[in-house]
């Protein structure tokens, strides 16, 4: 065994640098060099939500790591295993019944800021006395012509919650994956670049297709303090935080993915002639000498 | 899994690097793999296909300039990594693991030298005027066919960003026409893994005038014609980030619902609660809960 860095967080730094469109397979090639290190990975790199439906009520839930035992996923619908397996791990009776609610509410958050997709939430218990859970969101969008985007949003939010007296302690750590691709398909017959419009169009044209793709995931933590009356406080409670740090983050999101990494590409190349404007700068300077003396 | 597998699997890896951060990912496979031996021989090939693939510069030994390691420049018959830089018309010797130059020779200038010189002087001009930090490398093909390759780069590891544009065309003046691919990376990594990633096939054709010009015109010509389609190119993905951002961002998750407040979350469970005990009234007497 070698001294030295941990390989699971030269892993982790790994999965923050390659394609995040690539994230399953790159997981599951790190997983084939390194075996022993699969349940590390595979609880502490985010991957898009798969989609499931439970076969006894229809309804779709979200597949993770924090509900699946062995390749099983429980439903938090119909709390049952598929495939089904024996004692499958399951929260306690008075636990379900908090997740029960739990789902119920975040199906409303869902529907009133999602319009659609799937929720779903998952708790145990936690060896010191309190609970943590997830709350997974995913929406998806396939667009109806080629020329729009096609993009999908997954949210993983995981917290922690310990009472102490009538307070409770929450930790979040919540996780946005956001990608949208468009492809783009454009030509020209009649453009006169060189001013000859008497030329034919066939001798003028161009063409060009292409595809566009903004795709990755930002974490954020928070850890605050909330009053609880009943058991139902944590839902009302976890809600409110949750609600707050998706607004954040949405507004992270959009600041990042469509002005950041935009301005980067105008960093690289410019649309203005920029020996142009060097030599207007140059000029003025100039005529401002003239002017002072 | 055997040491030669890992190490197919962590050149993988390396092929996938975002730009300016090889060594990091290096430093990475290094750690997962453990075989530093088997690794080092191992990786060479993807090393190499990966500066072939992302424009790798590199300063021209005895020059004051870059050039762009490629595939085109290869010299060939010979059994080292030489590559030629034809604004100098030397070649040297390419470290794909160091990114070193070495060893300079003399070259033999191209047959269609004029034609590919004004070539090369139209694509400075052209890198100063719209690039911040460009490289560019015109090589002759054949007599008509020539190929330009332009990369900039912008590394920002303090700040988590960094950004790599490459464009790469083909003049071919017997066909008349520019094949060309112009691909851009962006990468940004505060507290996440975000990636921008563009494609752009181009197709453009000469105007038959451009034949009879001299070299020096017509080599102005073309890249009048190339800055024209890149300048669309970046307008359209300027256009399309505005789509995404307000179209389709907007119909994956609203701002807020649409009482344009937030939720009420006693509400919210007192209406399930509500639900629950008109439930359990209606089964009250049946079965003690």
């Amino acid at each position: 065994m070698a001294e030295g860095p941990d390989p699971v967080d030269s892993m982790l730094d790994l999965m923050r640098r390659l394609p995040p469109t690539n994230v399953e397979e790159n997981v599951n090639a790190l997983i084939q060099i390194c075996p022993d290190y699969a349940d590390d990975l595979l609880g502490s790199v985010d991957q898009p939500l798969k989609v499931k439906t439970d076969r006894e009520t229809g309804k779709d839930y979200l597949a993770c790591d924090y509900n699946r035992d062995g390749d099983s996923y429980r439903s938090p619908w119909s709390n049952e295993y598929d495939p089904p397996i024996e004692d499958g791990t399951a929260p306690t009776p008075k636990l379900r019944k908090l997740e029960i609610a739990a789902n119920e509410a975040f199906d409303t958050y869902r529907e009133l800021y999602y319009e659609g997709g799937v929720s779903s939430v998952y708790l145990w218990d936690l060896e010191d006395g309190g609970f943590a859970g997830v709350v997974l969101l995913k929406k998806a969008m396939t667009p109806t012509s080629p020329d729009e985007p096609s993009g999908s949003w997954d949210s993983i939010h995981v917290f922690e919650t310990a009472e102490r007296g009538r307070q409770a302690h929450y930790k979040l750590t919540s996780t946005v994956m956001l990608e949208l691709v468009t492809k783009q398909n454009n030509k020209a017959d009649e453009t006169s670049v060189l001013g000859e419009p008497e030329k034919k169009a066939s001798e003028q044209g161009w063409k060009s297709s292409g595809e566009i793709t903004l795709s990755g995931n930002m974490t954020r933590q928070t850890e605050q303090d909330w009053p609880v009356h009943e058991p139902t406080s944590h839902i009302t409670n976890t809600g409110k935080m949750i609600e707050e740090m998706e607004m954040k983050m949405r507004n992270l999101l959009q600041e990042v993915y469509f002005g950041k990494t935009r301005d980067i590409v105008y960093d690289l190349r410019s649309v203005d002639d920029l020996e142009k404007a060097r030599r207007q700068r140059e000029l003025q300077k100039e005529l401002v000498g003239f002017i002072k003396r | 899994m055997s040491s030669e597998d890992r190490v197919q699997v962590a050149a993988s890896f390396i092929l996938q690097s975002p730009p300016g951060e090889i060594n990091d990912v290096l430093n990475d496979v290094r750690v997962i793999v453990d075989d530093d031996a088997g690794l080092e021989e191992g990786i060479l090939p993807a090393l190499r296909e990966y500066n072939i693939a992302q424009f790798t510069t590199v300063e021209v030994p005895g020059e004051q300039h870059q050039t762009i390691v490629s595939d085109f420049a290869r010299v060939p018959d010979t059994e080292e990594e030489r590559y030629l830089d034809p604004r100098s018309t030397t070649s040297f010797v390419f470290n794909h693991l160091t990114l070193e130059a070495t060893d300079p020779q003399s070259e033999e200038p191209s047959e269609v030298e004029p034609q590919r010189a004004a070539l090369e002087s139209a694509a400075l001009s052209y890198l100063s005027s719209h690039y911040h930090d460009g490289v560019t490398t015109v090589l002759a093909l054949s007599t008509t066919r020539f190929a330009i390759q332009i990369v900039s780069n912008k590394y920002n590891p303090s700040n988590y960003w960094a950004g790599r544009w490459r464009s790469h065309y083909e003049i071919d003046f017997e066909s008349r026409t520019i094949q060309g691919r112009v691909l851009v990376n962006v990468h940004y990594y505060e507290q996440g893994n975000v990636q921008l990633s563009t494609s752009n096939d181009l197709s453009i054709s000469i105007p038959s005038a451009v034949s009879s010009l001299s070299p020096a015109s017509s080599a102005s010509k073309i890249f009048a014609l190339i800055e024209a389609e890149e300048s669309r190119c970046q307008t359209s993905l300027n256009d399309a980030y505005h789509e995404m951002g307000e179209k389709a961002f907007k119909g994956l998750r609203r701002a807020l619902p649409l009482t344009r407040q937030k939720i009420d979350w006693d509400k919210t469970m007192g209406y399930k609660l509500g639900a629950e005990l008109t439930a359990s009234n209606r089964t009250f007497g049946a079965q003690a809960r």
